[in-house]
């Protein structure tokens, strides 16, 4: 006889076990978004004049809608995959690299050395940067090969296969070390240091043999990075012409095909980037990564190639915001003016310049902040260290330096008992006032801006 | 016991690179029926710069935002653009477009004048129209103008030009020149509560007072200054990024590589300076990047006015913060000996 509540159980079992498979199953083929047909647009995008209207942005629309296409959501016919392989060592020189196990991993179609690149160097001050590292790696991050595979996966499975025998280099991690003379040459040249730059203004030592008080302070800072929701991304794609185009999230592009045209020995017409919309930059995106390397693996393979960093990818191998030591020492009256400013700046450079020569140049000149000061010296200086390169953030050096002369303004004004309002306002520039370069200001409304704020703040009536 | 501190960072800013030439070029083109198409070579990353674009090249032109179609970021087919960094775009970008516009209003211009019985440099574009100045009456639809251009006249209505901003070099040994043609200026307070007993920091409120010149697009300026206060929250109190002894990262992951989230976002209240640059594109400056810059002084400020330490090195973890506040504590007690 037929056991009915087994009968039954069994099938109530089977029938949920289904339902998870049908959970589980993802639908072959993805639902249509349904959008809008009519656009109502909104009324400050009608209007005119156009300058000053609260007008929304086109693109707005296709985010929310989930229309937006970026790189990843970009297929070819025909695309395969490639993944780079990271040092996981600081400092150290290639001895050999052998990638033929990795090339019998089923899937496979290509790799990469960085020896295989027509010119494995670029950047935009000094072209101190392999794209692979094929002689000396110098942070952990750097890549030192390429594959290329029909899934991701079979690419990152590929990349354990691939055999590097290192010999290891002294670390050299403190940028302040890393400025002795004593101290180990990364790039092999007469010093870590990379760039130098310099203000004089005035008198400093006699602006501070007149001033009633002096203040010494050194602050620094940390490394941080973009996190741009976005990571590198690119689509290569070499064609039969020996034309390639290259979708990248490049934040500019101009240059950028410049710097892909002259690693790969290419006249610059034979280079096409198209940028997609790209998701967050904040200066992270301002130079190439690996356009090159998908391009040469696309040439390789006669197929479109994709490669997008994966997050630890952007931390470990992308640029960062540079640490900054910074030594402030300053002279006031006794009724809170600055009458002289010292600075000396080091910054931390990681192990390539990429735009460290420009950030220095920044913090520098904003390093007295917008004040006014008639007797300044700053000396800033820019060095290679063995860690992740550091390079265009968000800022360009202002928000280290302006975190140290701020809070050494307040420092100060609380020893000589003044307000720190008050002291900001009988400091700052006004309309005329000569910059720490000599360069007359114009426009200037930086008290507008400290009575705005502050008022909006309630700064007067605040209470604990 | 939480404590509670208020804080204040002030900034300036330049625009666009340190003496380097950095142009940037544009077209546009004015289509049959008075709206236009632009190209540049500039990258949107979300800030919403090709909306500001537009709406520069919808201005000159005297139509609306909506009147624009741009197209961007193909070097096939856009002209150069040094790229969307040094908060340059509005400005340089900006400027080009505003000329690029100028020319292609040239020829409208020239073609409506024997139309309108006046001379060329009597017209403006206006809401949609050419008129003549001061006698708004007698004006044509810009859409007519553009169809005579084109099919009556054979003179399409494109402008191109480039702009680049002026700049002195620096002097190797002084520093001394002109790096930049223009600066902004801001300032940001911070409110913040600390629990002494922890070092935890809250950041509550926040006001900020930002000069970008004339503001194309208020609502993108104030995006901007929201987001650069929440890039400026992580750089102050929780973001770094942490190394082993070999020079390994150890923190590769937005696990334990902390950001702040809405969550962690204050109130805020953004106020617009208002300044006029007659050198940017209709008196625009930028405003990317500063919203990042005085956000650190401002809240580290607050903490020095809460708990009275001084934090030296970024960020402000709760730990730096107990700290200090501990040293604090043991160099202000007393030794008092013990009674014999």
């Amino acid at each position: 006889m037929v056991d009915e509540v087994k009968v039954a159980e069994k099938t109530e079992k089977l029938e949920s076990l289904r339902k998870i498979d049908d959970n589980l199953r993802l639908p072959s083929v993805p639902e249509r978004i349904a959008f809008p047909k009519e656009i109502g647009v909104s009324a400050a995008r009608m209007q005119t004049p156009a300058v000053g209207q609260r007008a929304t942005r086109p693109d707005g629309r296709m985010h929310g809608l989930g229309q937006t296409k970026y790189i990843d959501d970009m297929f070819f016919p025909g695309m395969i995959h490639a993944k780079i392989k990271r040092a996981g060592i600081a400092h150290a020189k290639i001895k050999s690299i052998d990638v033929s196990e990795a090339e019998k991993m089923p899937g496979v179609m290509a790799t990469l050395i960085g020896s295989e690149i027509p010119v494995n160097s670029f950047g935009p001050s000094l072209q101190d940067q392999p794209l692979l590292a094929d002689d000396v790696v110098r942070h952990a991050g750097d890549g030192v090969a390429a594959v290329a595979a029909v899934t991701e996966q079979q690419a990152l499975d590929a990349l354990d296969k691939i055999k590097i025998e290192y010999e290891e280099l002294p670390n050299v991690f403190d940028p302040v070390e890393a400025m002795k003379e004593n101290a180990y040459k990364i790039h092999n040249n007469e010093s870590n240091v990379y760039a130098t730059k310099t203000i004089m203004k005035g008198d400093v030592e006699k602006g501070f043999a007149d001033s009633n008080f002096i203040f010494e302070r050194t602050f620094t800072t940390q490394m941080v990075e973009h996190v741009p929701m976005e990571p590198h991304a690119s689509i290569g794609q070499w064609d039969a012409n020996g034309r390639v185009t290259l979708h990248s999230s490049l934040g500019r592009i101009t240059l950028g095909r410049a710097d892909i045209a002259r690693t790969l020995e290419l006249p610059i017409n034979r280079v096409r980037v198209i940028a997609t919309i790209v998701g967050g930059n904040f200066g992270g995106k301002n130079e190439i990564t690996t356009e090159p390397i998908i391009a040469l693996l696309s040439k390789k393979t006669g197929r479109p190639v994709k490669c997008v960093f994966t997050r630890e990818d952007e931390f470990i191998s992308s640029t960062t915001r540079h640490p900054f030591v910074m030594e402030y020492k300053t002279g006031m009256s006794k009724e809170g003016k600055i009458m002289a400013r010292k600075v000396r700046l080091i910054c931390d450079g990681g192990a390539y310049c990429s735009w460290s020569e420009t950030t220095l140049g920044k913090a520098c000149i904003l390093s007295a902040g917008p004040y006014n000061i008639e007797n300044l010296h700053v000396d800033a200086y820019a060095v290679y260290t063995t860690k992740t390169m550091t390079g265009a953030m968000r800022g360009f050096g202002a928000p280290q330096v302006c975190f140290a002369y701020e809070s050494h303004m307040d420092d100060m004004a609380a020893e000589l008992g003044i307000e720190p309002l008050e002291i900001r306002l009988q400091n700052a520039f006004n309309e005329g006032s000569a910059s720490p370069t000599g360069q007359v200001l114009e426009a200037v409304v930086v008290r507008d801006s400290l009575e705005m704020a502050t008022e909006r703040f309630g700064w007067k009536e605040w209470q604990r | 016991m939480i404590r509670r501190g208020k804080g204040v960072g002030c900034m300036w800013y330049p625009i666009g690179f340190t003496v380097a030439a950095n142009p940037s070029a544009a077209t546009v083109k004015v289509n049959e029926d008075g709206t236009a198409t632009l190209l540049t070579g500039t990258v949107e990353t979300g800030q919403g710069s090709l909306t500001v674009l537009a709406q520069i090249a919808a201005e000159e032109l005297g139509v609306s935002t909506d009147d624009i179609h741009v197209v961007s970021a193909d070097t096939d087919t856009t002209p150069m653009d040094t790229g969307a960094i040094a908060s340059r775009t509005t400005y340089v970008t900006g400027n080009a477009i505003k000329l690029a516009a100028e020319n292609a209003k040239k020829i409208l211009f020239e073609v409506a004048a024997p139309l309108l019985d006046v001379q060329p440099n009597q017209l403006e574009a206006v809401d949609r129209k050419i008129q003549v100045q001061y006698f708004p009456q007698r004006c044509l639809p810009i859409a007519d103008v553009a169809l005579q251009a084109q099919f009556v006249m054979g003179r399409p209505p494109i402008g191109s030009a480039s702009y680049n901003p002026p700049t002195v070099g620096m002097d190797p040994e002084t520093g001394q020149g002109k790096p930049f043609s223009t600066y902004v200026y801001a300032t940001q307070c911070a409110e913040v509560e600390v629990d002494d007993e922890t070092g935890e920091v809250d950041v509550i409120y926040m006001s900020a007072a930002h000069d970008c010149g004339t503001a194309i697009n208020p609502m993108l300026v104030e995006g901007q200054i929201e987001g650069g206060i929440s890039m400026g929250i992580g750089f102050a109190l929780q973001e770094e990024m942490l190394f082993d002894d070999k020079g390994r990262q150890l923190n590769p992951n937005l696990t334990n590589y902390i950001m702040p989230t809405s969550l962690d976002m204050p109130e805020i209240d953004v106020d617009i300076v208002e300044n006029f640059d007659p050198t940017g594109p209709f008196g625009a400056k930028g405003v990317g990047e500063p919203t990042a810059v005085p956000t650190a002084a401002a809240i580290c400020n607050a903490i020095f006015d809460a708990v009275g330490v001084r934090i030296t090195s970024l960020p402000a973890t709760a730990e730096k913060v107990l700290r200090a506040i501990k040293e604090k504590n043991n160099s202000e007690q007393k030794f008092i000996p013990a009674a014999e």
